[in-house]
């Protein structure tokens, strides 16, 4: 099993009355993206300040690659970062602004303009390296602040917001370098952000804060399984032939048919006993519903279940602060 | 809900890079703050701005015998002042930008996220602030050897100069970095050094004929630039040792050491990043 990387245990920051992070203990390993997620204020990125010493905690303890926050120096070497809402320097170039951040860890200059060299290449910016960073695009400024992160090839890197306000080109970029980063360089990525879908397509753990408390954390099964959200299905079939269909799934004791907002090709589908079953089982019920319209001879054009997806547990879980 | 969190492994990956053998944090900051401060055009901006004022004084000061009233020593000496109190003012123009815009510009965070402590970012800040003062300084040279050439004075006037107006530019440029460490915006630190500033440098521009005793004597040397001023002034004019009055130089002395103390002391406490998102 991969090293840990990242342990923290009961981290609590407090301003005054206000608490921002209670009790959130976990941990990471090596090669692991996790997904940090919650609502405005759950306090992602003070997880982040903490576990980057940038602050420190009220109470409870941590540790990066091993280093104990009382030398914040040796964490500092081992991570690197990309805040939210990160600035650059619009008069300097790729090349200055990487060599500059990476003589910060101590290198050399000309070892500083090797390693900003060969990241530029590996963010895809080498073309761009030489020309000043007020004229990158928005993409172009994250690629270059993941670049940054990395110049200490750091053991566990924090993103905060990587994507945000990228076109899907720019957001698909990001998240290819993301997960080369984790498998490539062996690192440890914690990706807090509030696109589901992304934690959904590159992360293999997740955590998910809300009002200052960890509510969920593991695997994305696991967290899945954690939340019960009610599971439905939507089946949609020939508009000449719902009439069969319907007909082949009101045989199903378990399951129920709901209204379809005027739409003659679709059918809702629902459970009877929801509450009282597992998503796992809940999904087998619904699924019954598909082998009894194909039986009847009736095509099912598309099948979808809803209350499977990560936003549906994200939204259960954090309902409170959605409110 | 809590997870059980299982013991570190042994043999995490050290990949700790750069330990020693790179330049110290503080200078590797200030060099890139300089290249800052001189390549975005900022700096030769301002120094430009104060060249252009020395030649106006320069000139007038020189040239037109029938508006000038001072002797060319005394023309030298208000020359000297007013590049100190101009040079100077720069200094803290550029400190008060330099955690606060950094704050409000987004970078610096990943400043506070590498292994370079605080105190050396505030250090280094400082650093690139004073080479203002120190190009200041030396765009008034020709200046400054234009009124006091053949009169004696001119490596007395370059070198006071230097040092009286280095003293003050640690001083101002020290609280000019505390004001912007514990200012929220970027605005504001420079309202609040500008403010300063204007405290600092209007007793220095009251007519010399009001009334004089104990108090106004207080005044002048409790004020760190009126102060400064005066002892140039004195040193120039009178040509006394420049051990004579050095008493003007307290307070120039006091506010170096004590605001500089206090940037080393407070400053990395000060130096806070705005919450995150709406948090």
């Amino acid at each position: 099993m991969a090293d840990i990387t990242v342990e923290a245990v009961h981290l609590t920051k407090k301003y005054r009355e206000r608490t921002a992070i209670e009790d959130v203990s976990f941990t990471a390993r090596s090669n692991d993206v996790v997904g940090l997620l919650g609502p405005n204020g759950a306090g992602k990125t003070t997880t982040i300040r903490i576990l980057t010493t940038v602050l420190t905690p009220t109470s409870g303890d941590f540790r990066i690659a091993g280093r104990s926050p009382k030398a914040p120096g040796e964490i500092r070497r081992r991570v690197g970062v990309l805040p939210e809402s990160s600035g650059y320097p619009g008069f300097q170039t790729g090349l200055e602004h990487l060599s500059y951040h990476a003589r910060l860890y101590g290198l050399s200059s000309s070892s500083a303009r090797d390693v900003a060299d060969s990241l530029l290449t590996d963010v895809g910016l080498a073309d761009r390296a030489r020309s000043r960073i007020s004229g990158y695009s928005r993409g172009m400024r994250q690629r270059l602040g993941i670049a940054r992160a990395l110049v200490n090839d750091p053991a566990v890197v924090f993103l905060d917001e990587p994507n945000l306000g990228l076109d899907p080109a720019g957001q698909s970029q990001i998240l290819k370098i993301v997960r080369h980063v984790a498998q490539e360089r062996g690192a440890t990525v914690i990706l807090s952000t509030h696109a589901l879908s992304e934690v959904e397509e590159v992360c293999s753990q997740v955590l998910i804060l809300n009002q200052g408390r960890l509510v969920a954390s593991g695997s994305m099964g696991d967290v899945m399984r954690t939340a019960v959200v009610e599971r439905s299905a939507q089946l949609r079939v020939p508009s000449h032939l719902i009439e069969p269909a319907r007909m082949a799934i009101e045989k199903l004791p378990e399951l129920t048919i709901e209204a379809t907002d005027g739409r003659p090709d679709l059918l809702k589908i629902g459970l009877r006993t929801a509450s009282a079953t597992s998503s796992d089982e809940s999904a087998q019920r619904l699924n019954a519903a598909v082998i009894a319209v194909a039986a009847a001879n009736v095509p099912v054009l598309s099948y979808e279940m809803e209350g499977a997806r990560l936003s549906d547990a994200f939204l259960q879980m954090t309902k409170k602060a959605v409110r | 809900m809590t997870t059980v969190v299982e013991p570190p492994k042994l043999g995490a990956p050290d990949r700790a890079i750069g330990r020693g053998g790179g330049t110290s944090g503080w200078l590797v900051v200030a060099g890139q703050e300089c290249r800052d401060l001189w390549k975005s055009g900022r700096g030769p901006l301002l120094v430009f701005c104060f060249s252009v004022l020395m030649s106006g004084i320069t000139y007038l000061a020189s040239t037109n015998q029938a508006l000038n009233f001072l002797e060319r020593r005394e023309a030298a000496n208000l020359l000297l002042q007013f590049a100190v109190a101009v040079g100077v003012l720069l200094t803290l123009i550029v400190s008060a930008d330099g955690i606060s815009g950094e704050r409000e510009r987004g970078t610096l965070e990943s400043l506070l996220v590498t292994p370079v402590s605080r105190r050396a970012i505030i250090f280094g800040k400082l650093f690139a602030a004073l080479s203002l003062w120190f190009a200041a300084s030396l765009v008034s040279v020709p200046y400054v050897w234009v009124l006091a050439r053949g009169m004696g004075i001119l490596a007395r006037a370059l070198i006071l100069g230097l040092v009286v107006g280095t003293i003050v530019a640690v001083g101002l440029g020290s609280i000019g970095l505390l004001i912007s460490a514990a200012c929220n915006s970027n605005k504001t630190s420079l309202a609040a050094s500008a403010f300063l500033l204007l405290i600092l440098f209007a007793p220095t521009q009251l007519p010399s004929g009001l009334p004089q005793g104990w108090f106004f004597d207080v005044l002048v040397r409790a004020n760190p630039v009126d102060a400064a001023l005066s002892y140039l002034s004195t040193q120039l004019l009178q040509g006394g040792p420049w051990t004579e009055d050095l008493s003007y130089l307290i307070s120039p002395l006091l506010t170096a050491v004590l605001a500089g103390g206090g940037l080393i002391l407070f400053g990395p406490r000060l130096i806070r990043l705005r919450a995150g998102g709406v948090e």
